[in-house]
């Protein structure tokens, strides 16, 4: 049975993030194209836009909501005709490779050429139009954000970074606790994916998606790692702590846009458990909280903070408090790296007998419940030892032992 | 959907099952890791046959085309071949076009009646099988379930050592005769790792075989 480790982030559901960013790099590019040159009066677009005729002072008119609304579409059809153009690009390159190779067969490549061609350019026309429109409307630019109606909405926003928030406000939030989840796991992984690529390009472990990059900007951003190569991402860590020279690392201060920071770490054995992890300051490497729960649990109690409604992971959930106490008062510079490796051995949770009684499930005292062995000891995890054992090559092994909770104690 | 386990009862050769023994058993789950009583189940089971006008014809219909219901999945209707391996999760609509159609008639309908019991990250059911029409007991099944779990190769080491507690504490009551397990072939039909409700109604159609066929055997 491989185990694998996966951390993966919702998709929001939030309409905004559905686009995609390589989207609106496009038309961050159609607007700047249109301001750079004499842009000559738009043609009619080819969809019939939903706003009114007179798109300059009528979005003023209307109320906000509409106008959010409004907005919203013409992303959706700015999106439109982006695919339209990434298909019409595909079918130009064809037309040439058709033209090329059968320089024979007289005009029809290049006719066909010649039609493509002009498809694109009106795609590529309508695109600027559109983008003139949002840029009006002040979905582009920032300078709307400060406008606030007595509605206290804002306009959709395309960020710097090319992510899209239906409302300003949500962005700010999502750096704080108030958040749902759903945004700070999301927003947390993008950041710390994005500053990774840019500052340790030489680390590239195979942590990006296994498909073209392009095809999964939609949010969500999934990464499976198996099992050797496991070893070799936990042996980044030490390298991520120990950069530059100081042994601790901020992501946030390393100069980029502070709005995203690292703050809560999802990771999922496949069948076994799921785990949160929420790092505070957001950021910093000091884990905060952790909670396990059930592969298949949703729901809003999801977090580092909740609880599980299964008595096995509510179990384990307590006892990995008392570990992360221990990791940082003990383990501080490599507290979140030893957490992750103590974590790490409970994937035989539910096939490891325990190490004293050799049975799989005992009785719980106080409750007289059934329970696998949810203890495993967290002192033998430093970074040193994780250290050396990663360097023996003998990953396969997983020697810590497990124990029932009444079987622990009498051990003690 | 969390992995479920169905036995059978299997009585001594030469004893009945009843409804002493059923109680007897409901007693010792009762008793068995502070269990807590949970609700009522319910779920149907029917044998059809082909609905042909010709009755001498050598069939070459399935003999063993059963139809079942569960509770948890009202919507659905699950109809199952056992000979070929093939179950299908219909639309419980099916049922009116069936009887529109008039191709297959009902032969036997039975209904598995259980009590639920939660104890801890476990719950145990003890289903009683009972005719449509009619009170006599025809056999006893339980069912265990492990709620963290949907994996059913996952769930295998847990449910094992849970069903050898059960059966320590089954010994202790000394009924004659004692709980089976039918090896329901999930890979045969071709379902995946996840536990389902096509699971269930493959080992509940499981479950039934074997226990008219050791029904048969006692004569």
């Amino acid at each position: 049975m491989a185990h694998y480790a996966q951390s993966k982030v919702y998709e929001s559901t939030n309409e905004g993030s559905k686009f995609s960013l390589l989207g609106c790099e496009a038309l961050k590019t159609a607007q700047m194209q249109q301001q750079s040159q004499q842009a000559p009066p738009p043609h009619s677009t080819s969809t019939p836009p939903p706003a009114p005729p007179s798109s300059t002072g009528g979005s003023a008119a209307e109320a906000p909501p509409k106008q959010v609304a409004l907005a919203m579409d013409k992303l959706g059809e700015a999106e439109r005709i982006i695919a339209d153009i990434r298909i019409g690009a595909d079918r130009v390159l064809e037309a040439l490779f058709v033209a090329a190779s059968q320089p024979r067969h007289g005009t029809k490549p290049l006719q066909l050429f010649l039609k493509e061609d002009a498809c694109m350019r009106r795609y590529l026309q309508d695109l600027r139009s559109l983008g003139k429109e949002l840029e009006e409307s002040g979905v582009l630019s920032e300078s709307v954000r400060s406008r606030k109606d007595f509605w206290g909405l804002h306009m959709p926003l395309v960020c710097p970074d090319g992510a899209m928030v239906a409302y300003a406000w949500k962005r700010q939030l999502a750096g704080q606790a108030g958040a749902s989840a759903v945004d700070r796991t999301r927003l947390a992984l993008k950041a710390f994916t994005d500053q990774k690529r840019r500052f340790f390009p030489h680390l590239d472990y195979g942590l990006e998606t296994n498909e073209s990059a392009s095809k999964k900007r939609c949010g969500s951003v999934e990464s499976t790692v198996d099992p050797k190569e496991e070893s070799s991402i936990l042996k980044m860590l030490p390298d991520v702590l120990n950069y530059p020279s100081s042994n601790k690392l901020r992501l946030g201060s390393l100069g980029t846009v502070a709005t995203e920071k690292v703050a809560v770490i999802e990771m999922l054995v496949p069948s076994t458990f799921r785990v949160v992890i929420s790092l505070h300051p957001a950021g910093s490497t000091d884990p905060d909280a952790v909670a396990f729960f059930a592969p298949e649990e949703s729901g809003s109690y999801v977090h580092a903070r909740g609880f599980s409604v299964h008595h096995v992971f509510r179990h384990i959930t307590d006892y990995a408090a008392t570990a992360l106490q221990y990791f940082l008062g003990n383990q501080v510079e490599s507290s979140l790296y030893c957490l992750l490796h103590w974590i790490c051995s409970y994937q035989t949770l539910f096939s490891r007998p325990c190490s004293k009684c050799s049975r799989l499930l005992a009785a719980d005292k106080q409750s007289a419940f059934l329970l696998p062995p949810v203890l495993r000891p967290y002192w033998q995890f430093s970074l040193s030892k994780i250290l050396s054992t990663i360097s023996s090559k003998d990953h396969t092994s997983d020697i810590t032992p497990a124990y029932h909770v009444g079987c622990f104690s009498e051990e003690l | 959907m969390t992995v479920k386990w169905i036995l059978h009862w299997t009585p001594t050769p030469g004893s009945v099952v009843n409804s002493q023994i059923l109680s007897e058993i409901s007693q010792c789950v009762e008793s068995f890791v502070n269990a807590v009583k949970d609700g009522r189940w319910k779920a149907t089971l029917t044998f059809y046959r082909p609905n042909l006008r010709d009755q001498s014809i050598p069939s070459e219909f399935p003999r063993d085309f059963l139809g079942i219901s569960l509770l948890e999945q009202p919507n659905k209707y699950y109809f199952i071949i056992r000979g070929n391996k093939i179950i299908l999760e219909a639309d419980s609509t099916i049922l009116t076009i069936m009887e529109k159609l008039q191709s297959y008639k009902s032969k036997v309908a039975l209904n598995f009646e259980g009590v639920q019991y939660k104890m801890g990250d476990f719950q145990m059911k003890v289903v009683k099988v009972v005719p449509n029409q009619g009170e006599s007991l025809r056999g006893i099944l339980i069912e265990i379930e492990y709620l963290p779990i949907s994996s059913i190769e996952k769930a295998k080491p847990i449910m094992e050592e849970f069903l050898e507690v059960w059966r320590e504490v089954m010994s202790k009551k000394s009924l004659p005769g004692h709980f089976t397990q039918t090896e329901p072939h999930f890979a045969d039909y071709k379902l995946p790792d996840n536990y389902t409700s096509q699971h269930t109604a493959i080992q509940y159609a499981a479950a039934l075989a074997q226990l008219i066929q050791s029904a048969q055997l006692r004569g």
